[in-house]
Order: structure tokens, then sequence, then C-alpha cells
């Protein structure tokens, strides 16, 4: 395999980006998410490429600039890009437009404590690889700046070598006037573990869609996230988990906060293969709206073709319970306090699976500035 | 003046009238019992008190210190010492009870125009309080009355009123749950609060609780009404006769 390989990738992403047009409410995954209705393809092609900074590249990971011209990439830059996961269309989109990106390897073995920071900015398509060979372990905190301008379309792509484990958080804050797309593409071999936190503050329209697959035994992820909306604000959390082999295990936690006019969606589908036997999954959607005019869209879906599988998933949308707001006002807590106190404990279970401290404590700051403008009373 | 004055309460909760011209007075430094059938409407004269907002007050008022108490928000009335021991306490996921105790007490110092404690004030007042209602560190750690027995529940109850020494205590048949030992525990920490300045409106099936807490006044509530009244004898008197005695007679 050569650099041509990566030209040959990219050419094929093009026609398919063409072929296909952009994603809209009549594609079954893009319901709740009509693209097609604020940006053409024309956007998509011309809107530049989107910048990305590593704070600090610890020992053991190397960095490849996919910037530089294709001869210089190494093999396993040849071996992998463009080819993690399944290729959807605006994931097409960022491989064949984007001017750029980095790629990230772990060697064999090496175990990175401490939280790498890598954050996005700028307008436009970028592409991001990691590879973790067997046995590596790496934390990565993926922040967004909001200057996301038309449009954000990220292409991400995470090989998971066995036994290596990821641990993946995601902070979006709002960037209510833009269209921020990001796509994972994560493959698992045996026994690896990828965990992972999203939190998004809404957009214009925000899209992060994940696909995972657990290819082999003992490979397990691990999701969590958590939305707060406000005014306008956009959010989608779409997930397709694969259980390819057996004895593989998958969980998922999403809880939301929909304030104003906002509108919070989760679709989470999963897989169950044939011959995938003895895997176990299960979901939880929550949603809780604050304001009279947000929306919530929660789908849970399983698809089952092994035996022995266990599999449990529910969703619920609610409201803020008013027997607990009536007893903690009794005690003197005001309302809006109460209020707060109740969203935050609501919250609370889908922020702490996040191992590291300091990166749940940045999620947690976010949460709390983002409930400011999601809970403004209106009276 | 009394410290309470309930005049002609009508209370409608759900479309329906519950309360059907309550009247009641309390004096300050003054226990009041309330006793009377499943259903008569005590826990909803309390929610009442306590300003429940589905329950909806149409016809008579509240006076509570000269002041009317109907048009407070629940907070305002706490922070002016009104507290309400629940019948069925409310479980809150993911508020540890200790952060809770703290978040409601500085809370009421603030409407009040107090200085708010720290953590470390507020942990010792706590635990100073906790040590003598039995209510284990392990239960303050714990999401509040999530899990709780009934009793532990019951007791958590009375911690707060202890940490928040209120004016005026309403307590909603607190007695019922508790095992003999939690009763004279609950009975002391009420007793202990009894004071010139303070009144308390004791709701109680049983005059098992009247005992150790004895009342000036007893009162039967009976269809939304108040429809008898005496001593701390009266107790001794519907224990024995039950309430269809009293029932059809006026106040
Ligand atoms: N939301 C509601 N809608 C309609 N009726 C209600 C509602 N809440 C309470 N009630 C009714 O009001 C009446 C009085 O209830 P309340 O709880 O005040 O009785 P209580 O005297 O405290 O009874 P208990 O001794 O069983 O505690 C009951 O008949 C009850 O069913
Ligand atoms: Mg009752």
């Amino acid at each position: 395999m050569n650099a041509a390989a990566i030209e040959t990738r990219r050419s094929e992403a093009l026609d398919n980006f063409h072929t296909r047009g952009m994603p809209h409410r009549r594609f079954e995954h893009w319901r709740y998410s009509d693209l097609r209705a604020i940006l053409d393809a024309g956007q998509v092609a011309q809107s530049g490429t989107a910048k990305w900074q590593v704070e600090s590249v610890p020992d053991g990971v190397e960095l490849f600039d996919l910037a530089a011209p294709a001869e210089q990439a190494p093999e396993w830059v040849v071996r992998y890009l463009g080819t993690v996961g399944n290729r959807p269309t605006m994931k097409e989109a960022s491989l064949a437009f984007a001017d750029g990106g980095v790629a990230l390897r772990v060697t064999r073995g090496r175990k990175s404590a401490a939280p790498m920071r890598l954050q996005i900015s700028s307008t436009g398509n970028v592409r991001l690889l990691l590879v973790l060979e067997d046995d590596a372990s790496l934390t990565l905190m993926e922040t967004h700046a909001s200057d996301a301008g038309l449009l954000r379309n990220v292409g991400v792509e995470i090989v998971l070598g066995s036994g290596a484990s990821l641990s993946h958080v995601r902070l979006a804050p709002s960037a209510p006037k833009s269209i921020t797309v990001e796509h994972i593409g994560v493959t698992e071999a045996r026994g690896a573990c990828y965990r992972a936190h999203f939190a998004n503050f809404g957009s214009r329209l925000s899209r992060t869609e994940l696909h995972i697959l657990l290819q082999d035994v003992g490979a397990e992820a691990h999701l969590s996230g958590v939305m707060v909306l406000g005014g306008e604000g956009h959010a989608d959390v779409t997930s397709h988990i694969e259980h390819v082999s057996g004895g593989t295990r998958s969980t998922q936690l999403f809880k939301k906060v929909a304030g104003g006019k906002s509108r919070a969606v989760y679709q989470g589908k999963i897989t169950v293969r044939e011959g995938a036997n003895g895997s176990d999954s299960w979901q939880t959607a929550k949603a809780l709206l604050v304001g009279d005019r947000a929306e919530a869209d929660l789908k849970p879906e399983l698809i089952i073709f092994a035996d022995d599988v266990k599999c449990a998933h529910g969703a619920a949308v609610g409201d803020l319970d008013p027997e607990s707001l009536f007893y903690l006002r009794s005690r003197g807590i005001p309302e809006r306090e109460a209020r707060r106190l109740l969203v935050r404990a609501f919250l609370e279970e889908a922020v702490e699976p996040i191992e590291d401290g300091g990166l749940r404590a940045a999620v947690w700051r976010e949460v709390e500035e983002a409930l400011s403008r999601a809970m403004v009373i209106v009276r | 003046m009394s410290m309470l004055e309930i005049k002609n309460l009508h209370v409608t909760v759900g479309g329906k009238e519950i309360l059907k011209g309550l009247t009641l007075r309390v004096a300050a430094g003054e226990v009041h019992a309330i006793m009377g059938p499943n259903g008569s409407g005590k826990s909803t004269l309390s929610y009442a008190l306590a300003g429940r907002e589905d329950y909806q007050i149409t016809q008579g008022g509240i006076s509570y210190r000269s002041a009317n108490l109907a048009a407070m928000s629940p907070e305002e009335r706490a922070a002016k010492g009104v507290f309400l021991a629940m019948q069925y306490p409310v479980e809150i996921p993911g508020v540890t009870t200790l952060n809770f105790l703290k978040t409601a007490l500085n809370a009421q110092r603030r409407a009040r125009g107090e200085s708010e404690l720290d953590a470390m004030s507020v942990l010792k007042l706590v635990r100073q309080k906790a040590g003598t209602l039995q209510v284990s560190e392990e239960m303050l750690k714990r999401a509040l009355n999530v899990g709780f027995s009934g009793g532990e529940k019951k007791r958590l109850e009375i911690l707060q009123m202890a940490v928040f020494e209120p004016v005026l205590a309403i307590l909603d048949e607190t007695d019922s749950g508790l095992d003999i030992d939690a009763l004279k525990l609950v009975a002391d920490g009420v007793n202990a609060l009894r004071a010139p300045h303070r009144a308390m409106l004791v709701i109680t099936h049983y005059q098992r609780l009247l005992d150790y807490i004895v009342p000036d006044r007893v009162h039967v509530l009976a269809g939304g009404r108040i429809v008898a009244e005496g001593g701390k004898e009266l107790a001794h008197e519907l224990e024995a006769k039950g309430y269809a005695h009293f029932a059809k007679e006026p106040a």
C-alpha cells in the first residue's frame, strides 16, 4: 500500500458525497436534524479547513500533520485514513474537502496517564485519526472553540488494538449560529475499551454521530453524555454500536436538559450481529424539558441476530418533579435555586462516568454556564 | 393576637373542596394537637400552611404573626420560621442530605439577612443535632431520603426541625411508622424546642404521642372543619369513643 491509496479514498469520498447529496429529514437517521434545509453541498465544499491544536504531545505518542503531502504519510496513516467505520455522507465530505487534520498514534503498550488536549477551532472540514496499538492507553480531551462560522465538519477515526484503552471526552460549547457536525468511527480489537463522554451545549444544528464496531471478544464501549440547551439550540447525538463478536459489551447513558425553544435528540441503534452470542448492551436516554417550547426526541433501537443476548433500553422525557420542588422550597430554598439543584442532580449520573477529575470539573463548569441560559424562567 | 390565626379557611385540591371553613387559633408558646379520621383534611391543612401551589385557598385566610401567610411563597414562609414535617417526605436522588441541609439553612439565613455558615460550622451543627436523634453519619452522606426506611425519614424531618429552629412547626403524623424508642427521641426533640416564642401544631392519630408531647389544646378535624376542641383529656376521650361520636357535632 502507498500514498496513492489515500488519494483513491479521497476521490471515492468526493464521488459518494456528490452522488448522495446532502442529508435531510427524509433520510432515516436525519429526521430530527434537517441539514439540507440550511446548508447546500457547495457550501460544504467551499467551507475551507478547520484548525486543530495539540497542547503537548506526550511521550510515546506520534503525531502526523495531515496537511503534509501524502507521500510523507507513515505506513499507519496510509493504512487507516478513510477506512474506519462506515462512510456516511458528511464524513465523506470531511475526507474529500479537508486540507488537513491530525493523525496520532500511541505505540504498543504505551500508557499515557495525563489527558492530552486537542482543540478544534475555526470553520470548515477537518480530519482526525487516532491509532492506539495493542495495550496502549490514552485520555483525550477534545474541546471545540465556538468560532465555527457557518459550518464545522469533523471526521474522526479511532482504531483500538487489542487490549487498548481510550478515554475520550468531547466538549462542545454553545455555538448558536453555526452548524457543527462530527462523525466518529471506532473499531475495536479483542479486549479493547472505548470510554467516551459527549458534552453538547447546542448549535444552530449540532450532530454528533458515532459508529462503533466491537470486532472481537471482550471489546467494550461505554458512552455517556449530557446536553444542556437553551434559546433555539439544537443537539443531536446519534450512535450505532455493532456487536460483531460475542462476549462484547456496550453501555450508554445520556441525559438532556432542554430549555427555551431548543431541541435535544438522541438516536441509539444497537446491532447484535449473527454469531455475537453472549453480548451485553444497555442504553438509557432521559430528557428534562425546562422550557414550554422545548422538545426532546429520544429513539433507542435494537436489532438482534444472535442468541443469549442481554439488551436493555429505555427512554423518558419529563418535567421537574413538582413534589421535589415543593419539598426543597418548603425548606427555604428559593425556586430558582431549587430547580438548579434538581437539574444538577438529574445530570450527575451522566457526568460521573468521566474518570479524570479535572475533565469532569471542566464539563461541570460548562454545564453551570449553560444552565444559566437554559433555565431562564419565562412567566 | 395569636401567632397563627386561621379563619373560615376553604381549600380546594384538584377541583375538590377539602377544607370547608376551618377556624383555628394558636398562640405563641402553645402546642396544639389535631386529630381526625383519614381523609378529613389534616395534611391538606398542613400543605396549605406550607404553601403548596396546587392547594388553592378559595375563601377565608391565614395570618401568621400578623402577616398574610397565604400571600407568601413556600421559601418565604420557611425563612419566616414556618416548618412542616411532612407525612410523606420526598425522596430526592442526586442531592446529598448534608448538602441539602447546608443549602436550606443558608438560604433561610440569607433571606433573613443573617450571615451564611461555612461548611465546617454547618457540619458541626448538624452532627450535634444528629447525635441526639440518632441519625447516622452515613445517612447524612446519602441522597436525601432515598432508600431511607419510614422511621428514618421521620427522624430526618425532625433533624431538619432541630437544625432550622422554626417559629411555627407543623408535624404531620411524624409518629406514624416510628418504633417506641424513636417516638421518645422525636418527642424529646420536639419538647426541646418548646419555647415562649414558638408554637407547634401536632397532627396525629394516636394518643400515645400526646403522652410525650403534652398539648395545650386538642382539635378534632372532620369533614374539612374543626368539629370539637378541648384540653388534653379530649385525646383520651377520642381514643375511647372514636370519631363517629364527634363528626356530627358542630364546633
Ligand atoms: N390532588 C387531589 N385531588 C383530589 N382529591 C385529593 C387530592 N389530594 C388529596 N385529596 C383528597 O383530599 C382529602 C383529604 O386528604 P388529606 O391528605 O388532607 O387527609 P388526611 O386527613 O391527612 O388523611 P390521613 O389521616 O389519611 O393522612 C382526601 O379525601 C383525599 O383523597
Ligand atoms: Mg394526612
